[in-house]
């Protein structure tokens, strides 16, 4: 969409652009990159978290009922619990709100969660992926123009 | 000319005053904006409930058990005040841009006009 033209309006404005602004485009799109760098690291954590989730549910099955676990009440210490409900879990799901469902809903929950987490990493991969791209265009400009003004400089020493 | 640099000084000092006034209008708008998504999720999620499903609510470190319908008028009244709240800063973040844009012309005129007295300086 529109996205796609970007680029190429991009490309025939950087030449007419000045040093300065260039350099100025050029540091607003590292910035770009660096957060969708920092979306992406936050984006894959949650997606472990809840694929981690997922895991943990398909452990729990009807037979497990009554089984004697270990619950961890902080990371070093435990207490003796046992299975008395398998056939519903609580889930968070956001802004302290929590849902006891089923466990044919807490998967499809997590299914649910997964997919979209997915869904917002590819995007923004594409989006990171576009800014490089201008950013590789800026620099290239940017280049050139350095090297244009270094050789007009050298021609005014000699003559 | 010491007064035009006084004058350059002051001017600069308040556009970095809006600049940072603008930076922080837009990091909270982001906050208000994953809160906004945050919610919409939650509203999703209650709007899927089933009715045997039961709803908590995390009231600092103990769950409370609240009516689907409750938990449903809640979220969706957090829903429009995020809302709310992201217009004022939206307009507020319009405000501060056309703002800055502004201070940066007064800028750049006083710049030109001090360039100028400066050469006029070194020529006499």
């Amino acid at each position: 969409m529109s996205s796609k033209k970007e680029p190429e309006l991009q490309q025939i404005e950087l030449i007419k652009l000045s040093l300065p602004n260039l350099t100025q485009l050029k540091k607003q799109l590292d910035q770009e990159i660096s957060l969708f760098q920092e979306s992406m690291q936050t984006l894959k954590i949650a997606q472990t978290k809840y694929s981690d989730s997922q895991e943990a549910l398909k452990k729990i099955s009807p037979e497990v009922k009554d089984t004697r676990i270990m619950v961890p009440l902080t990371g070093s210490m435990f207490v003796r619990g046992t299975f008395k409900d398998t056939k519903r879990v609580l889930v968070d799901v956001g802004t302290g709100y929590y849902l006891k469902i089923g466990m044919d809903d807490a998967r499809d929950f997590f299914k649910r969660k997964v997919a979209f987490v997915t869904e917002q990493m590819e995007k923004i991969q594409k989006l990171g992926m576009e800014r490089s791209k201008a950013r590789e265009a800026v620099m290239a400009v940017m280049e050139a123009k350095i090297a244009a003004q270094i050789n007009s400089q050298k021609t005014v020493a000699a003559t | 000319m010491e007064e035009l640099q006084n004058k350059l000084q002051t001017e600069l000092d308040k556009l970095k005053d809006v600049g940072k006034q603008y930076n922080n209008a837009v990091s909270q708008r982001q906050v208000l904006d994953g809160q906004l998504h945050e919610n919409m999720g939650v509203k999703q999620e209650l709007e899927l409930l089933k009715s045997d499903g039961e709803v908590y609510k995390m009231i600092g470190p103990v769950l409370v058990k609240q009516e689907l319908n409750e938990a449903k008028q809640n979220v969706c009244k957090r829903i429009d005040y995020i809302t709310a709240e992201l217009k004022r800063m939206d307009d507020l973040i319009s405000t501060l841009d056309a703002e800055q844009d502004q201070q940066r012309e007064k800028l750049a005129k006083l710049q030109q006009q001090f360039q100028l007295q400066q050469t006029k300086a070194a020529k006499s």
